[in-house]
């Protein structure tokens, strides 16, 4: 193929390209100035850094406020994604291989928390949790986070299971082997990639997440509402380690999903 | 005996019906295929014998039992797809004991029955092999061990050669009729593809728009069709008009060259060289065109000749 096939005239690409440097620049400039001011040694937010030193990441591991607020990040994440891929995972199964009425009614249902403004995911959730009891209450901070979740591993795993032969699923069942046996022999064992990388996003949605955490979580303190919270009572260098530590893991997070979908991707292309 | 039963089995979606009222009668052991344009419901019937499906009326029997409604997993049927519907993560020793396991048929015994199936099919040697590894060939060979495997009461076929090329497609089809023959499983062969039907079967039922047109031995249904569909899907048909006013069919292979003034005149229109044979494109004073295939001996009519052709009255089947 020619170039010019791919992006019309030489200005238009050069646009084009000039375009997308800016805008790789332009979100990754926060990283780039976050990372160094977190080894700084000031006591303010200052760029350049004066001097390089971990003071900021003592000062966080140091805080036994901020290392609840690790632990219940970790552990509202920790549950609320498995609830998360369980239940999300079979609603996209159902969703990709029923053919029942109403179906479309039910995905849009679903996918709904990702397409309805948060603020107002939030405030249906605030009222919601309000009535049942479980405002400011762990178990509700993990329901919420499991509801918005839900979309992400659908989409994920919507698309593993479109892609995966329903054929191949149909031969197991008449080879004899139930339902049951077969996702666990046969279904699972193929979208074990798609099964990770969901779980992965939904993890890292929860972790992030701030909007509704606000609202619902009372007196629990997240990481991502510590640090807005930090961030409005006084401006403390602590929150770019903390920010610092939160990318880091994003982007293992992240390699480790296409590490492991890349692998899969391969299999897939000797199959074909 | 009858081993497989369809008594007026009806499968609608809304008011449409992709299979209507459809009866059905294979014998312990026979060879029957399923043919059929697409959007013909012959997929759909097949689906609803598997257990995949549910008819909305009718019942389906396997082995004297009613399985109407019964799951999938409680027909004990041998299933293959044109996809060959492998387990990718399997090796293929593994596909083929697979159904073993599920009937809790382990260790030595499982392993002897699942070589002996892969040697039926000629893979002996690859059982360490992954399907992504196999020739497309190949890894239908190893959908048909899986198949037969557990020695299922039927077993089913969809298009099963139809991913495969000619060449290659031919072979399976000698394989296949001496595998079903061997085990003498009784078993229904789904296909758009007529010439696969007629080779492997010993009886076909043609279907059209849900709807059963024959159920016929091979040669009966090519010679004798019951109707102008089965005539122009199974082969060329040659529409002529019989002395009491209605339609008959001509075969190709009937119609012959004569000499000059002894049969009707022609004109040679196309002239398609086939190897074994010459097929032309013949075109009728009276705006009628027949085609003919005969033997190629060396010289060919070319197009635009004039000609004479003629066939036996007998050899004129009437359809409607």
């Amino acid at each position: 193929m020619s170039r010019e096939a791919i992006g019309g005239s030489a200005w238009t690409r050069r646009g084009l390209a000039a375009m997308g440097i800016f805008g790789l620049v332009f979100l990754t400039v926060p990283l780039v100035i976050v990372i160094p001011m977190s080894f700084s040694s000031a006591r303010a937010l200052t760029f350049p850094p004066p001097s390089l030193s971990l003071r900021w990441y003592e000062t966080f591991f140091g805080d036994p406020r901020w290392m609840e607020a690790m632990w219940t990040s970790t552990f509202v994440a920790a549950i609320s994604s498995v609830a998360a891929l369980i239940l999300g995972g079979l609603a996209a199964y159902g969703l990709r291989r029923g053919t029942f009425k109403g179906r479309d009614w039910a995905e849009g249902n679903f996918m709904a928390p990702l397409i309805v403004p948060t603020i107002i995911v939030a405030i249906a959730l605030y009222l919601a949790l309000a009535k049942v009891g479980l405002l400011g209450s762990l178990l509700g901070l993990v329901v919420a986070h499991t509801l918005l979740n839900v979309p992400l591993v659908m989409m994920v795993l919507g698309v593993a299971i479109r892609e995966f032969d329903q054929r191949i699923e149909q031969v197991a069942w008449s080879l004899g082997a139930s339902w049951g046996y077969t996702m666990r022999k046969v279904v699972l064992p193929n979208l074990a990639p798609s099964v990770f990388a969901a779980w992965i996003f939904a993890f890292i949605g929860s972790f992030d997440e701030v909007i509704v955490t606000s609202f619902i979580a009372g007196k629990y303190e997240t990481v991502p509402k510590k640090m807005f919270n930090e961030l409005v009572l006084e401006v403390n260098p602590t929150i770019t380690a903390v920010a610092t530590l939160l990318i880091a893991f994003t982007v293992l997070a992240l390699a480790a999903v296409a590490f492991v979908l890349g692998r899969a991707g391969k299999l897939k292309e000797t199959v074909v | 005996m009858s081993d497989i039963r369809l008594e007026g089995v009806t499968k609608r979606y809304g008011t449409f019906a992709a299979a209507d009222q459809v009866d059905l009668s294979v014998t312990q052991g026979e060879f029957v295929t399923i043919l059929g344009p697409s959007g013909s419901g012959k997929t759909t019937l097949l689906s609803l014998i598997a257990g995949l499906n549910r008819p909305t009326s009718g019942r389906i029997f396997i082995g004297g039992r009613d399985v109407t409604n019964a799951t999938a997993q409680e027909r004990n049927i041998g299933l293959v797809f044109q996809s060959y519907a492998l387990f990718p993560h399997m090796t293929v020793l593994e596909n083929v004991l697979f159904p073993l396991g599920v009937r809790k048929i382990g260790g030595a015994e499982a392993d002897r029955l699942a070589r002996d199936a892969l040697k039926l099919v000629r893979l002996d040697g690859l059982e360490a092999r992954r399907p992504s590894q196999l020739s497309g060939g190949q890894q239908q060979r190893v959908a048909l061990a899986r198949a037969v495997v557990f020695k299922p009461d039927i077993l089913l076929l969809d298009e099963p050669l139809g991913a495969l090329d000619r060449k290659l497609r031919e072979e399976l089809q000698v394989e296949l009729k001496q595998l079903q023959r061997t085990l003498g499983v009784t078993t229904l062969l789904v296909t758009h593809d007529q010439e696969e039907a007629l080779s492997l079967s010993d009886r076909i039922m043609v279907l059209d728009k849900g709807r059963t047109q024959q159920v016929a031995a091979p040669a009966e249904a090519y010679l004798k069709p019951a109707n102008r569909f089965v005539a122009e899907f199974l082969g060329i048909a040659n529409f002529v008009d019989l002395p009491d006013g209605r339609n008959g069919v001509v075969r190709p292979e009937r119609v012959r060259f004569t000499a000059e003034g002894q049969g009707r005149p022609a004109r040679v229109v196309e002239a398609i060289y086939l190897g074994q044979m010459v097929r032309y494109h013949l075109a009728l004073d009276g705006n009628q065109s027949v085609v003919a295939a005969v033997p190629f001996l060396g010289t060919a009519h070319a197009p635009g000749e004039r000609v004479s052709v003629s066939w036996e009255s007998a050899d004129v089947w009437p359809v409607t």
